[in-house]
């Protein structure tokens, strides 16, 4: 083998060699290079070049480091002598860096005695086979060529593949090469988050393929010669046949040995699942879109639990999610036991919560009402006159018959009970009228107290608002504008006012501040619409009060309650002079000048004028005009005034009850009794008329309740309910949709009755009118008569 | 919550009652007044009713919402007042 005098290389005589002769064994620590330069191996060109590219890889095996060599001259002389070295084809511009589509891969080898970046950009450019141009391809061709006819030895067999692929791995190689020569960074946490910048360009656009055309148009310039070149290879095409120059020959291109790779995927993971979408679902989803995630502990729970349940094929839902939940509750409780405890525990935390929680007491109230109403469903219904439902009774298996027999006559009774209430007035009914006791009110509070007044707002059996009270209440009133607010007057003379719709026991506004507040206990409190003609307003609601210190006051609400006295009620002496009598009779030591006010009632039509009784027997007709006159004096009683009312259909009577046992019918122009009744020989607490009839009036006394007819009677009363002994009936009042009547007792129970089978006819308030003026008239006569 | 505890004695106490239940929305009974099973087995029963009648009420207008539920049998009544988080079980007797 010629040798080249190659200084300052180690290997490199071994290897050189000069000329088409293979190499057979050569083996290099990187095949890929080997490979690459294998592949001029036996080149038939003489391709001195690959000598020298021989001589460089011990170069490159040695000196991995090494960036930039210096440019050696090397000589290649052959066994004659001759300088065959091979001159370089590439010149390498040595202002050009690296950029530099050029043409060989020789001209790469050029290189490699110099810089390897400039080589590894070379070395890029080999991958482009087209801009090397058709020297290249005759390279790549040749070099194919040669690879065939070398005799193979492993290192070779491997790379026959492309080598475009091996010049990759050549570039990778150098990239690795390069890198290497920078220091080894240590990437500190400052680094990470240090900003990068990242220029993204674009990169040089790299043609992979180009097929120039081979079609000239007929007007070029070259048109003529390829005309003419065309016609000599139709001719030769047409010789060729039986021509001794041309020779046919076999050639076999070999294929590359096929190499399968299989590539293995891990499994995947697939889970069915299906929901049964209702109409709320899709509502509930859309709208939670809008509402924040709800992050509960529960959901957690639901999370958890449903990944520890092993994923297996589930068949389709049906259910909704709440089911879901149920169903995943049970079967973690056969699966994990952790969870399960996990479970407990919040559950407890859970039932503590619920019982607290609001909605939970709201349930338990309505819960409450229901039942209430459950059991009470039939005296309601009779309060609200409705049909009553009986139930019908459960029957035994043996006594199925007789069930169905009890079932028709509870049937029978119902209808019975339904023709009687509605046939009343026709009807001459057998049962005679009564008072059907329905519920009573009564609370653990209230009880050994007396009931003193009553005013409509229903209430369950157990009390709906407590309001608790440093004193004694003697009156309340609910305001009629505003139903929320209550009246209440006390035995010390305050007058509070509550709001009922707070539970609260402060009073929303209290008199006891005030330096007109009463003295004495208030008596009676009622809240009065008035007209304001005069100042212009509104129908304006005043609260009238009387009490024990002698003066009717009028309190207005504006800022806290304000007061006016709208009369002072004199002593008036027993005998009667004149009317409005203001002069006191000398002789007589009177305590105070003042009498006390039981009772007043304002008229209903006219709400100026107003009858107040007091504790002398005498009932004044007083004007809210005046408040220092009485138009007039009623006297009839011998005791103090408990009640007056008027008759709420005919406007000229009036009803009196005082603690002389007796109940007195007074006509309004007239000053002395019209009718007096003496029933019993206990104190009559209170009276009322019946919303409904004109002629029927309640009274309460100490022993018993007693319904009055004037239509039918005007020695009995009606109906006479007695109480039970040592309670004493104190007040009543009438329902006013209802045949009902309340009536409160001293041992503080109110009682409500149903007022069945009254002989009333349903007639309107004119005739009602009409009626009770007409008795009178009769009875008057009667007397007269 | 004391005023909780005397409403549902006071319930309990009420004519005809004959038992209450709260049970949460595992069907685990957290105050009632019957024996275990029972309890047990209405919370079950009645669960599952309650979110067919929700389901119901709600599918013919999604706004509505399920609020009290009632169901009368020849021998009692049984009412419930469902949520989200528990159920409210009370069954009475209403005829004597």
């Amino acid at each position: 083998m010629p040798i080249s005098p190659v200084n300052s290389r180690k290997q490199q005589n071994l290897w050189l060699s000069v000329g088409p002769q293979p190499k057979k064994s050569i083996s290099f620590t990187n095949t890929v290079k080997g490979g690459q330069t294998k592949g001029y191996i036996g080149a038939n060109q003489s391709r001195m070049a690959m000598s020298k590219t021989l001589m460089v890889l011990p170069e490159i095996k040695t000196e991995k480091m090494n960036i930039s060599t210096p440019r050696t001259v090397i000589q290649v002389i052959n066994a004659l002598g001759v300088d065959v070295t091979p001159r370089p084809l590439y010149h390498q511009d040595p202002h050009m860096g690296t950029a530099k589509p050029n043409k060989l891969l020789t001209s790469q080898e050029g290189s490699y005695a110099s810089d390897y970046i400039s080589s590894y950009s070379l070395y890029q450019n080999t991958i482009n086979p087209s801009m090397l141009g058709q020297f290249t391809r005759s390279v790549l061709g040749s070099s194919s060529v040669s690879k065939s006819s070398v005799s193979t030895t492993e290192s070779i067999a491997e790379d026959l593949e492309e080598p475009s692929y091996k010049r990759e791995k050549l570039t990778s190689f150098t990239d690795l090469r390069v890198v290497r020569a920078t220091p080894e960074k240590i990437v500190t946490k400052e680094d990470l988050q240090k900003t990068v910048e990242i220029t993204l360009t674009e990169t040089e656009t790299l043609s992979f393929f180009n097929l120039p055309t081979v079609l000239i148009s007929v007007e070029s310039e070259e048109a003529g010669k390829v005309i003419r070149r065309n016609k000599i290879y139709e001719t030769l095409c047409r010789n060729r046949l039986g021509n001794d120059l041309y020779v046919e020959r076999m050639m076999q291109t070999i294929n590359g040995a096929p190499k399968n790779k299989e590539v293995q995927c891990d499994k995947i993971v697939k889970e069915d699942k299906g929901v049964m979408s209702s109409t709320w679902d899709l509502y509930d989803s859309y709208n939670a879109m809008d509402l924040s995630p709800l992050p509960t502990k529960q959901s957690m729970l639901e999370s958890t639990s449903k990944a520890s349940i092993p994923s297996k094929d589930r068949e389709q839902r049906v259910t909704g999610s709440t089911i879901e939940k149920n169903s995943e509750a049970s079967s973690l409780m056969d699966i994990e036991n952790v969870i399960l405890t996990k479970i407990r525990d919040d559950e407890e935390d859970h039932s503590e919560s619920i019982m607290k929680s609001d909605k939970f007491r709201q349930d338990l109230f309505f819960m409450e009402r229901v039942l209430m109403e459950n059991l009470f469903q039939p005296k309601l219904a009779a309060y609200h006159q409705l049909p009553v439902l009986k139930e019908p009774e459960p029957a035994g298996p043996e006594d199925f018959l007789e069930g169905e027999k009890l079932e028709q006559e509870t049937e029978e009774e119902v209808k019975k009970e339904e023709e009687e209430e509605i046939e009343i007035g026709t009807e001459e009914s057998t049962i005679p009228a009564n008072l059907e006791r329905l519920w009573s009110f009564s609370c653990d509070l209230t009880k050994g107290l007396n009931v003193s007044s009553l005013a409509w707002n229903k209430t369950n059996p157990w009390p709906e608002r407590i309001y608790q009270s440093p004193y004694g209440v003697t009156a309340v009133d609910f305001s009629i504008g505003a139903p929320n607010l209550l009246a209440v007057g006390y035995h010390n003379g305050t007058i509070a006012i509550y709001n009922v719709q707070s539970n609260s026991n402060v009073p929303v506004l209290d008199s006891s501040e005030s330096p007109l507040k009463h003295l004495g206990p208030v008596w009676q409190l009622q809240w009065i619409e008035q007209d304001r003609g005069t100042t212009g307003d509104d129908k304006r609601e005043i609260l009238v009060s009387i009490s024990a210190d002698g003066r009717i006051s009028k309190w207005v609400i504006r800022k806290g309650l304000d007061c006016h006295d709208l009369m002072r009620l004199r002593r008036t002496t027993a005998s009667s002079s004149k009317k409005g009598g203001e002069k006191e009779k000398k002789g007589e030591a009177l305590i105070s000048r003042q009498a006390p006010g039981m009772c007043f009632a304002f008229h209903p039509k006219d709400t100026n004028i107003y009858l107040a009784g007091t504790e002398e027997g005498h009932i004044h007709k007083c004007s809210c005009s005046y408040n220092e006159q009485y138009l007039d004096t009623y006297r009839g009683h011998k005791g103090p005034v408990y009640k007056i009312a008027w008759n709420p259909f005919c406007h000229d009577v009036f009803l009196s009850c005082s603690a002389d046992w007796g109940v007195i019918i007074w006509q309004q122009e007239n000053t002395n009794p019209f009718l007096s009744f003496y029933p019993t020989t206990y104190v009559v607490y209170d009276v009322a008329w019946s919303p409904k009839s004109s002629c029927v009036f309640a009274v309460a006394n100490e022993s018993r309740v007693e319904i009055w007819d004037l239509h039918v009677s005007t020695l009995d009363p009606l109906i006479v309910n007695v109480a039970n002994p040592g309670i004493k009936f104190t007040t009543v009042l009438f329902a006013k949709q209802t045949d009902c009547l309340l009536v409160g007792d001293s041992d503080g129970q109110v009682a409500v009755y149903e007022l069945r089978n009254m002989p009333t006819a349903l007639d309107s308030g004119r005739v009602f009118a009409q009626n009770i003026g007409h008795i009178l008239d009769e009875i008057f006569l009667g007397y007269l008569i | 919550m004391a005023e909780v505890e005397e409403t549902l004695k006071r319930i309990q106490s009420h004519k005809g009652v004959i038992g209450t239940m709260v049970v949460n929305a595992e069907g685990i009974p957290i105050r009632t007044t019957l024996d275990n099973s029972t309890t047990v087995q209405y919370a079950g029963l009645l669960h599952q009713l309650t979110v067919k009648a929700r389901s119901t009420v709600r599918d013919i207008d999604p706004q509505n919402d399920l609020t009290f539920l009632r169901i009368r049998s020849k021998k009692h009544e049984i009412m419930v007042a469902p949520d989200k988080e528990y159920l409210l079980i009370v069954i009475q007797n209403p005829c004597e």
